[in-house]
């Protein structure tokens, strides 16, 4: 690397250069100054109720396997064979007594321990077990049922790394009486696009809406989201849009999931559950997080909610030029199947692969990485300097507040990402 | 899904491709509206998530322990489809794809449909049920070409010379989407 990360970003981050999106010198960076200590989402609960329930994972590209063990507690290790290396678990989801390697069938069980090696059987030399185990994350907590690991054995703990974020993330996770759950396996997509501007998309970029999207949003419905909307930095690389409705708002206007397919569509049964989630909302969240109709949720590095679509997404790096984007549709854990099924809709319609909007996001994701990985235009970084300065606080929301067209959301995101490369640039 | 296709005329085989050409060359010419014309306004347009299933142990040695169905979080499990779509929600496909904003088909991909395999299942007196295989190869400006291969499982209802179609199951070949978009008209 040429260059120090002083000089990818600027003092206020309102220029960013076009080598933060493929230098994989800079990748390499990211995975030890950002992924190696940064809290990393790994799944809901929802996933893993029973003992021996397990999903797989990743943190960054390192596989994870999320269990849950015979004793009820959380774990989460590395799926990699203590032998060869290879896999220990091959299916996306399932419930296991043992994760067995196919090369040797060295077998591990639930929790991570090396339980079998057949071979040792034919010598005399056992080797030690408790020393051969996968090796385990070093932290794991969960937050409303959202599980993150840590590689930073002294990572903060994860309430204050969330911080303010919480009462966002719970103005969704506490709106139902049993919180929520993700259905199935995620949906995996390998884009040709880097990291973080999935990410960036998903933390704050309302207005790309009005124009990427304006073959399917009408300008009159994204006038009224950017009326109503607010974008809320609380901690850099954390934050969140949504709408604030009026007190008097009829409630089909403010009702989580009314404004998706499923909820316009669904009929009478989704819609009277939606109303009556929604007329509780108040006594479960209060009164101004009810009146909260989320947009676009991140949670730094590279998780990311769409409220407005009920879906979790993170971005899983692979190189500079590669991510692998996975989503999952999140229903009410309360709700009937019939009412879930019509709501999983309300994500899968737009998002995903196969979603009618995020086929645009996706290409421009695809082309932004084409658009940085050129020669010759290094003296022209991009400009992230729309709204500088205009976020300010705000007497009821936590954190820096101000209109959805600032891009302030994204100038702070590359403020600590610069600071987490410096950290591990000098140290190096 | 049964091992067995049944018996078909010639007659009928050649009347079930030659609807199936149809559609294809109609989506390849991006005659959308004119495809939008041979669905049944109750269409149900399925696309379902395709995952790397944990073999279990108590059906080894059975068909089921490795079935194609196993790997499906179709529209009656509680896993979540790719897609699973109304007329509604096709109509809003191929309108989108006649306005100049549409910036991602704008200018449009180049594609090209191959459909073969066609059998048909059963037919009851009302509706067939088929299946058919396709490569579809798809080119988009300034991107690399991506070949989506998989299998339909189709309801079709007789109508005037030829048929609608009620129903369309899409059985992708992958389990991660290695592909720009799984949006299209399959």
């Amino acid at each position: 690397m040429k260059y120090t990360i002083d000089e990818l970003v600027n003092r206020d981050a309102s220029l960013i250069s076009r080598r933060c999106w493929t230098d994989p010198a800079v990748y390499k960076l990211e995975k030890r100054g950002i992924f190696g200590r940064a809290w990393l989402f790994l799944g809901h609960e929802s996933q893993i109720r029973r003992p021996g329930d397990f999903v797989q994972a990743y943190m960054c590209e390192t596989p994870i396997i999320l269990s849950r063990g015979e004793n009820g507690q959380l774990y989460a290790n590395i799926n990699s064979c203590s032998h060869r290396g290879l896999p220990v678990c091959r299916a996306d989801h399932g419930n296991t007594k043992r994760f067995i390697c196919p090369y040797h069938n060295w077998s591990y069980t639930v929790e991570g321990a090396l339980a079998t090696i057949p071979q040792e059987s034919a010598l005399r030399n056992k080797p030690d077990k408790r020393l051969l185990g996968l090796k385990p994350v070093p932290r794991i907590a969960s937050w409303r049922g959202l599980v993150f690991g840590s590689f930073d054995p002294d990572i903060m703990p994860l309430e204050d790394y969330l911080g303010d974020m919480r009462f966002y993330l719970d103005a969704f996770l506490d709106r139902f009486p049993q919180g929520i759950e993700f259905m199935g396996a995620p949906h995996r997509w390998v884009l040709d696009a880097n990291w973080k501007l999935p990410v960036e998309n998903q933390l704050g970029d309302v207005n790309h809406g009005a124009f990427l999207h304006s073959a399917i949003i009408p300008r009159e419905a994204q006038d009224l989201i950017e009326e109503l909307g607010y974008s809320v930095v609380t901690t850099p690389g954390h934050g969140a849009t949504f709408r604030l409705m009026p007190e008097d708002a009829p409630v089909d206007d403010v009702a989580w999931g009314m404004e998706g397919m499923g909820g316009m569509f669904g009929g009478a049964e989704v819609q009277d559950y939606l109303r009556e989630v929604q007329a509780r909302a108040a006594e479960r969240v209060g009164p101004l997080r009810a009146r909260m109709k989320g947009l676009t949720y991140g949670i730094y590095p590279n998780l990311s909610f769409l409220w407005s679509n009920a879906s979790f997404k993170v971005s899983h790096p692979r190189g500079p030029g590669r991510v692998e984007y996975w989503s999952w549709a999140v229903v009410p854990a309360d709700a009937p199947a019939a009412v879930k099924r019509l709501l999983r809709t309300n994500y899968s319609s737009f998002f995903g692969p196969g979603g009618m909007l995020e086929q645009e996001d996706s290409e421009v994701w695809v082309q932004q990485f084409r658009g940085s990985n050129i020669d010759f235009a290094d003296d022209r970084p991009y400009f992230y300097g729309l709204g500088l300065g205009e976020e300010g606080p705000h007497p009821e929301l936590p954190g820096q507040v101000s209109v959805t067209a600032n891009e302030f959301y994204a100038r702070h995101f590359f403020t600590r990402w610069r600071d987490e490369l410096q950290a591990v640039e000098r140290a190096s | 899904m049964t091992a067995a296709a049944v018996r078909t005329s010639p007659e009928q085989q050649r009347d079930l491709e030659a609807f199936y050409y149809m559609e294809a060359r109609l989506l390849d010419n991006r005659l959308y509206r004119q495809w939008l014309a041979l669905l049944s306004p109750d269409i149900q347009y399925l696309l379902p998530a395709r995952v790397n299933a944990q073999v279990d142990n108590r059906e080894r040695g059975t068909e089921q322990m490795i079935s194609v169905e196993r790997e499906l979080e179709g529209g009656d499990s509680m896993g979540c489809p790719i897609r699973e779509e109304s007329y509604i929600h096709l109509m809003v496909r191929v309108e989108r794809a006649f306005k100049i904003n549409s910036w991602s088909e704008n200018p449009p991909a180049r594609t090209r449909r191959i459909v073969g395999n066609v059998e048909l299942m059963s037919s009851g007196s009302e509706e067939y049920s088929v299946v058919s295989n396709f490569h579809l190869y798809y080119s988009r400006p300034g991107s690399a070409s991506f070949l989506y291969s998989g299998q339909r499982r189709d309801v079709l209802l007789p109508a005037g010379e030829g048929y609608q179609l009620r129903r369309r199951e899409v059985i992708m070949d992958y389990a991660d989407i290695a592909l720009p978009t799984l949006g299209l008209l399959f």
